[in-house]
């Protein structure tokens, strides 16, 4: 996350997601598994910390306005927001979930890269930046007051400053739980620590520090993950030899997905492409401020369309990097060469797959390496919701309804100090996910569905100028409600159903998706109906903000790779061939 | 603006040397690889600290 809650998360945060291992083989198991760090690993973690303050350090000066602390003053280069764009989502809960979800479900886990987020990241970039970025809005909330009207905006401003903080608190919840886990690392230092080095390089340079630490976090990913991804894979046997050891349903992604019960993920090809592949993952890429900001900072138009197009190239391999070990982890439990999976009573602990590989591929150095890594994907998604946070906080909260008017500099003290007020309330909700694990999941849960129907506003308010104000404000209350609706009435892995249960779905995955999807359509359809009854505003109050009345920029006079269209072409293609290969 | 390649480039070029540095001179391996993994993954990281610093260099 933040993390987009709907992927596979950790099981720390939930004592049901144990499961039991879906594969007809036996494993043996590894109970209280515990790495040791040396001195020169403690080195790299420390040089790492006084890099990323030094870089908050070096841009304190170019700070001098709320829109350089809260918008970076729109000056980023473009391979900086791009690779900024992925990182800001790339949060440690993804390292670890991926990786667990790889061992648990194969690669059919890809999904959630290939389906799940590429197509999403095209259509932001293509169709929806050129409004985002024209409208010369601050924020999501901002650009919904210009198309829509003031109640819209509130009600998603809210809405999204609150499940940011409690993202970045469950992210910093499940942090802390893995390095108490893992290292025998205190709770409370580890989470205080961790929030304290990101609070100050944001509170230093603003939205710029955290862009530019994120671009530095996602290259120690890449350098710090990838040698683990080829030991693992390599000692496996190599994919061919994965393949001969492991089941056929662990080593396709489209196989087996005509029925439900034919694949250990309980989703069918529909629920899949429609609940996933549209629903939450358009949600959360085309309507999420916190990856949208990222664009949005870039230095120009064509920059801020290319920024999810060129982040889509990375956004790819990723699952090599951090789901192929996972999947590598169950083959080399099976091939007894010495690496046994991590157990967690009676049930294998999926979570603790990538931290056990790396403790047994890795020595002394590279450990501090991958361990740094993993501290630095949960500094880049606590950024990116700390970041988030306070440009909504300060622009669509305190300035629209608390203080008008005021001069510059308060807002810029406003937006310092709610960067400071944000991180305190996420570690609050670190100490409270701490205590009371179940409503931190239902929460969770339930956050997952924000953005299904803000999709269908969206798209309704982009490309359907007759959307009214009132018809997007009903549609969005109503998209909402019908998504908690269906999970109070609905059980899958014994969750939800607080009403009562009318339907069971296989895997709480399946129920996600088409919960996800029963709250488009509802909004959608409220938001249509509502709209045909009302007062739509005036064409001349919409140019820049709906499709049929804006002229989209053309791109002329320069390189192909730097036109969006032929970049989006190109990752198409290579989407296709990956799909392929590993169909 | 401060050139994010610069930093980025001292990190990696640091963090290159101390790897390869142990790969040399304190050559270790964990319990399920044989391989001098510090060696093997200093080199391709001090090449990217050090082609970071390169581009930061001549564009400046």
């Amino acid at each position: 996350m933040c993390l987009s809650p709907w992927l596979p998360k950790p099981v720390c945060l939930s004592a049901n997601s144990a499961l039991h291992s879906p594969f007809p083989f036996q494993l043996g198991g590894l109970q209280g598994f515990r790495v040791k760090l040396a001195p020169v690993d403690y080195l790299i973690l420390a040089i790492y910390f006084g890099f990323v303050l030094g870089i908050g350090w070096r841009l304190k000066r170019s700070v001098s306005s709320s829109g350089d602390f809260l918008t970076s003053g729109r000056s980023v280069p473009v391979w900086i927001t791009s690779l900024a764009f992925l990182a800001a989502n790339l949060g440690a809960q993804e390292v670890i979930g991926m990786s667990a979800s790889g061992a648990k479900y194969g690669i059919m886990t890809a999904h959630f890269y290939w389906i799940g987020a590429v197509p999403a990241m095209l259509f932001v970039g293509i169709f929806m930046m050129p409004f985002y970025y024209g409208s010369r809005a601050r924020s999501v909330p901002e650009f919904l007051k210009l198309r829509f009207d003031e109640k819209t905006r509130g009600l998603n401003a809210i809405t999204f400053a609150v499940m940011t903080v409690f993202s970045s608190g469950v992210s910093m919840y499940a942090l802390g739980l893995l390095l108490q886990l893992v290292l025998g690392w205190s709770f409370t230092a580890s989470v205080l620590l961790s929030a304290a080095i990101v609070l100050v390089y944001t509170l230093l340079g603003g939205l710029t520090s955290a862009i530019y630490n994120e671009v530095l976090q996602f290259f120690l990913i890449v350098l710090g993950f990838t040698p683990l991804a080829i030991l693992a894979v390599t000692k496996a046997g190599g994919w061919s030899g994965m393949q001969a050891r492991l089941p056929e349903v662990m080593t396709h992604s489209w196989h087996n997905l005509s029925s439900a019960s034919q694949n250990p993920m309980g989703v069918d090809a529909f629920g899949l492409v429609a609940g996933l592949g549209f629903t939450l993952s358009f949600g959360y890429w085309c309507t999420n401020f916190l990856v949208v900001q990222r664009a949005m900072a870039a230095d120009s138009m064509s920059a801020a369309r290319r920024t999810p197009l060129i982040a889509a190239f990375p956004k790819m391999a990723m699952p090599f990097i951090v789901i192929l070990p996972g999947i590598a982890a169950l083959v080399l439990a099976k091939m007894n060469v010495g690496y046994v999976l991590p157990m967690k009573g009676n049930t294998y602990d999926y979570d603790q797959v990538f931290t056990t590989l790396m403790a047994q591929f890795y020595p002394s150095g590279m450990l501090g390496v991958g361990l740094t890594a993993l501290m630095a994907s949960f500094m880049s998604g606590m950024a990116g919701n700390v970041t988030a946070f306070n440009t909504v906080w300060t622009y669509d909260i305190y300035q629209s309804y608390i203080k008008k008017n005021a001069p510059d500099e308060h807002y810029l003290k406003v937006g310092r100090m709610t960067t400071i007020v944000g991180t305190g309330l996420s570690i609050a909700t670190a100490y409270v996910a701490q205590h009371y694990n179940n409503i931190m999941d239902i929460l969770q849960l339930v956050f997952g569905f924000v953005n299904a129907p803000l999709l269908a506003t969206f798209l309704l308010g982009m490309f359907w100028r007759r959307t009214t104000g009132h018809g997007a404000f009903t549609g969005l209350a109503t998209g909402t409600s019908v998504a908690a609706l269906t999970l109070s009435l609905t059980v899958a892995e014994g969750k939800g159903g607080w009403i009562t249960s009318l339907h069971e779905f296989p895997s709480t995955m399946a129920q996600n998706f088409y919960i996800a999807l029963l709250a488009f359509v509802s909004c959608f359809v409220v938001t249509v109906v509502v709209s045909l009854f009302t007062k739509p505003r005036p064409p001349e109050e919409l140019r820049g903000l709906v499709y049929s009345l804006t002229k989209f920029p053309e791109e002329t006079g320069v390189s192909w790779y730097r036109k969006p269209a032929p970049v989006a072409v190109l990752v198409i293609a290579m989407l296709l061939a990956l799909n392929f290969w590993f169909r | 603006m401060l050139d994010l390649r610069t930093p980025t480039g001292w990190f990696f070029s640091i963090l290159g040397v101390i790897l390869l540095g142990l790969g040399v001179f304190a050559p270790g391996h964990a319990s399920l690889t044989t391989l001098n993994v510090n060696l093997y993954s200093g080199l391709p990281i001090l090449a990217f600290g050090c082609v970071m610093l390169f581009l930061s260099r001549s564009r400046s």
